[in-house]
C-alpha cells in the first residue's frame, strides 16, 4: 500500500496562520507587487504544502497545484488555440472555473507544469507525482467553437498532453497521473477516452494512472481495465457502488482507493478507514493499493484536509500492523 | 402599458470603511454596536444611491452580510462555521457546517428590513437564501441525508418569510443559485420551496444563476414563486431561445448586466437585451436587473453599471410608451 493524494491541496491556512498567497495575489492584482515576487510566494507556499503532506505521512505527494487557478485554466492558458471565458460551475461543487474556449487548432507551445514538477521534486523528501488534466475532461469542460466533433478536439488535446507528459518524463517524472472526472458523466464516450489515453501513454516509460472522481464506474466496468495505464483511481465516497461494481470481474490493475471524503469536513475515524481498507483488500490485494482521498483536497479548509490525511495514514499504518 | 420595473439582485459593494470595520470587529477591536452603526450608515447610502438612480424596487444592499449562506447559518441553531475554502480565483469564504438539528430560534432579517423600509417610500425587497442552496453550500456533519437537511432548512426559512411579510415586505426573494447544480434533485428543491412560500401573499421571487438551465427547463417553472430571476447577460441572452420553445409562465427577473466584468456595458447593449426580452415577454412581466449581486464590483463600477441599466430601461420605456 502507498498513501497518496489526488491532486490539489488548500492554498491558504486559517487564522492565526497567515494567508500569504491570498494576500500576494490581491497585491499583484492591485499592482503592488511584481510577478516575480508573486512567483516566489507561490514557491514558498508550495514548499509549505509539500511539508504538510510529508508531515501527515503521505508517501507519494503532489506539488499541491498551488499555482493552478483551476484544473482547466492552468492548462488552457498555455495551450495554443484556447481563449478563456467567464465563470462556470465545476461539476456539482460550489467552486467555479473560467471556461476555456476552443478557438483554433490545439497546439503545445510550451511546458505547462514541468517547472512546477521540478521545483516540487527538489523540495520533497518523498516521491512526487505529476498530475495533468486529461484531454477528455479538458475538452468536455471547454466550449468548442472550432472542431466539428468532440472526438477531433479530444484527440488533438491528447497530442498536446502527450507532449506535456513526455516533457514531464524527461524532467524526471516517474509517475504521471491523468485526471478524467468528466468520463463519469459521459460514459458512452469511453472508447474515445481510451483512444486519447493511448495517445498520451504510448511513448511513456513511467508509471501511469488515470483518476476518476465524483461518482462510480457503473457501465464502465470492466471496460475501464482496457485503459493503457497502470493505476485506475476510483471514488469510493461519492461512488460507494464501486465496491460492488469491481467485484464482478477481477480488477487487473493497481487501484487508487479514494476512501477519505475530500468534500465534507466530517472526519473519518481511523477504524472506519481501516475497515474500508480491509473490505477493498478482499477484492484488490493490498500491495496493489494506493490509498487516497476521493478527490483533490481544496474543497476543505487546510486544517481539515491535514487532519483527514493524518487519519488516513494512521489507518494504513494500522492495517500494516505498525501501530 | 406598464412594466419594465428596475431592481437589483441583492448585494452591493461594501464601502472601504465598512470592510475595515468588519475586519476590526472580527479581531474584536470594535464593538458590535460600533459595527452596526456603520452598517446602518452604509445601508442608508445604498438606499439613497438606488433612489438617485430611480430604481423601482430597492434592496438593503446586504451591508451586514458576508457570504449569503454563512450569514443565515450564523443566525440559526445547528450550524458552526468552517475555515476558509476557495470558490474560484482568489475568492474564499467560510462555509457553514451542520453539526446539530437546524432550527430558527429568532427572526434574522426583519429588524434590518424595518430599518431600511423606513428610509424610503419605495418598496424594499426582503432577501433570503433558499434551503436547497443553504444545504448545497454547507458541510454536513449531522444529517444522514441531504433531503432531511433541506426540509429542516425550508421550515426555518419559511418562518423567516412569514416574519418578513408581517414586517411589511411586499416582495420576498428566496435565492436558490445552487438549484441548477443537480437536475435530478429539482423535485426536492421544488418541494422545499413549497414549504418556504406556503401561505405567503407577498410577491415571491427566486434568483437562480450559474446554470445549465436547459437541464431544468421547463420543469423549473414548477417552483412555487411568482417570479424567477435569471442571469441573461452572462450567456448573451441565449436562454430566450429556450423560452421561445416553451413558454415561460412566470414573471422574469431579467439580468442585463454582467456582474463579473469590470467593464461597464454600453447603453445600446442593455437596450438591445431589453428589446430581446420584449420579443418573448410583455413588459409587465419583465423586471430589469443585473445578472447577480453586485458585491464583487467596486462602488464606482456598480454605480456606473446600474446607471447604464436605469438609463437604458428608461429609453426603451420611452420608445415603447411604457409607464
Amino acid at each position: 500500500m502507498i498513501t497518496t493524494v489526488v491532486g490539489n491541496y488548500p492554498k491558504i491556512p486559517n487564522y492565526p496562520r497567515e494567508a500569504k498567497l491570498r494576500k500576494a495575489i490581491a497585491d499583484f492584482e492591485k499592482g503592488k507587487i511584481t510577478k516575480e515576487i508573486l512567483s516566489r510566494i507561490e514557491d514558498d507556499v508550495t514548499i509549505e504544502v509539500i511539508n504538510e503532506q510529508v508531515n501527515a505521512g503521505v508517501e507519494l505527494i503532489t506539488d499541491g497545484q498551488i499555482r493552478w487557478e483551476d484544473a482547466q485554466t492552468y492548462f488552457a492558458k498555455k495551450i495554443k488555440g484556447f481563449s478563456i471565458n467567464g465563470l462556470i460551475r465545476y461539476f456539482d461543487t460550489n467552486t467555479y472555473y473560467r471556461q476555456p474556449v476552443v478557438e483554433n487548432k490545439m497546439e503545445w507551445l510550451t511546458p505547462i507544469c514541468v517547472n512546477d514538477f521540478r521545483f516540487a521534486v527538489k523540495h520533497s523528501p518523498v516521491p512526487v507525482k505529476a498530475v495533468i488534466t486529461g484531454p477528455y475532461t479538458l475538452a468536455r469542460l471547454s466550449k468548442n467553437n472550432h472542431y466539428s466533433s468532440i472526438n477531433d478536439l479530444v484527440l488533438d488535446l491528447a497530442d498536446v498532453l502527450a507532449k506535456e507528459a513526455n516533457a514531464l518524463e524527461k524532467a524526471g517524472a516517474t509517475f504521471i497521473q491523468i485526471d478524467e472526472p468528466a468520463i463519469l458523466k459521459y460514459k458512452d464516450d469511453f472508447s474515445l477516452l481510451n483512444e486519447a489515453v493511448k495517445v498520451i501513454t504510448r511513448n511513456l516509460n513511467v508509471k501511469t494512472a488515470l483518476y476518476t472522481y465524483f461518482g462510480d464506474i457503473d457501465d464502465l466496468y470492466p471496460d475501464i481495465l482496457e485503459l493503457p495505464v497502470d493505476v485506475i483511481g476510483l471514488d469510493f465516497v461519492m461512488g460507494k457502488n464501486n465496491f460492488d461494481i469491481i467485484k464482478t470481474t477481477s480488477f487487473t490493475k493497481e487501484l487508487g482507493f479514494g476512501i477519505v471524503d475530500a468534500r465534507n469536513t466530517k472526519i473519518e475515524k481511523i477504524d472506519e478507514i481501516v475497515n474500508n481498507i480491509k473490505r477493498i483488500s478482499n477484492i484488490v490485494p493490498e500491495r496493489k493499493l494506493y490509498v487516497n482521498p476521493n478527490c483533490g483536497l481544496e474543497f476543505l479548509p487546510r486544517e481539515n484536509a491535514y487532519n483527514k490525511l493524518v487519519n488516513m495514514v494512521k489507518a494504513v499504518n494500522k492495517v500494516r500492523g505498525i501501530i | 402599458m406598464k412594466g419594465l420595473l428596475t431592481t437589483t439582485v441583492g448585494s452591493f459593494p461594501k464601502p472601504e470603511y465598512l470592510k475595515k470595520a468588519r475586519a476590526k470587529f472580527s479581531r474584536k477591536e470594535i464593538t458590535m454596536q460600533e459595527l452596526e452603526s456603520l452598517e446602518r450608515k452604509a445601508t442608508e447610502d445604498v438606499i439613497r444611491l438606488q433612489e438617485t438612480l430611480g430604481l423601482d424596487i430597492l434592496v438593503d444592499g446586504e451591508m451586514y452580510r458576508g457570504d449569503m449562506a454563512t450569514f443565515f447559518a450564523r443566525n440559526m441553531e445547528g450550524f458552526k462555521i468552517s475555515g476558509l475554502v476557495r470558490s474560484y480565483g482568489n475568492r474564499y469564504y467560510k462555509k457553514p457546517v451542520a453539526v446539530r438539528k437546524i432550527k430558527r430560534t429568532k427572526p434574522i432579517t426583519t429588524e434590518m428590513f424595518k430599518f431600511t423600509q423606513k428610509l424610503t417610500s419605495k418598496p424594499v425587497k426582503g432577501i433570503l437564501t433558499g434551503p436547497y442552496t443553504m444545504t448545497d453550500w454547507s458541510f454536513n456533519e449531522y444529517y444522514s441525508s441531504r433531503k432531511d437537511m433541506i426540509i429542516d432548512l425550508a421550515y426555518a426559512i419559511h418562518d423567516e418569510a412569514v416574519d418578513l411579510e408581517s414586517a411589511g415586505a411586499r416582495y420576498i426573494q428566496i435565492d436558490e443559485p445552487a438549484i441548477s447544480t443537480r437536475p435530478e434533485e429539482l423535485d426536492l428543491a421544488i418541494d422545499a420551496m413549497k414549504i418556504v412560500t406556503d401561505g405567503i401573499n407577498a410577491k415571491t421571487i427566486t434568483h437562480i444563476c450559474y446554470g445549465d438551465f436547459e437541464k431544468i427547463y421547463p420543469k423549473m417553472l414548477e417552483l412555487p414563486v411568482d417570479q424567477i430571476d435569471l442571469e441573461m447577460a452572462n450567456s448573451n441572452f441565449d436562454f430566450l431561445n429556450l423560452f421561445k420553445k416553451y413558454k415561460f409562465t412566470k414573471e422574469i427577473g431579467f439580468g442585463v448586466i454582467d456582474v463579473h466584468t469590470h467593464k461597464t456595458e454600453t447603453k445600446e447593449y442593455v437596450k438591445n437585451g431589453i428589446r430581446k426580452a420584449l420579443e418573448v415577454f410583455s413588459p409587465d412581466k419583465v423586471f430589469v436587473d443585473p445578472d447577480c449581486g453586485l458585491k464583487t464590483r467596486t462602488e464606482k463600477e456598480a454605480y456606473q453599471k446600474l446607471k447604464v441599466m436605469a438609463e437604458a430601461t428608461m429609453d426603451v420605456k420611452k420608445e415603447l410608451n411604457i409607464e
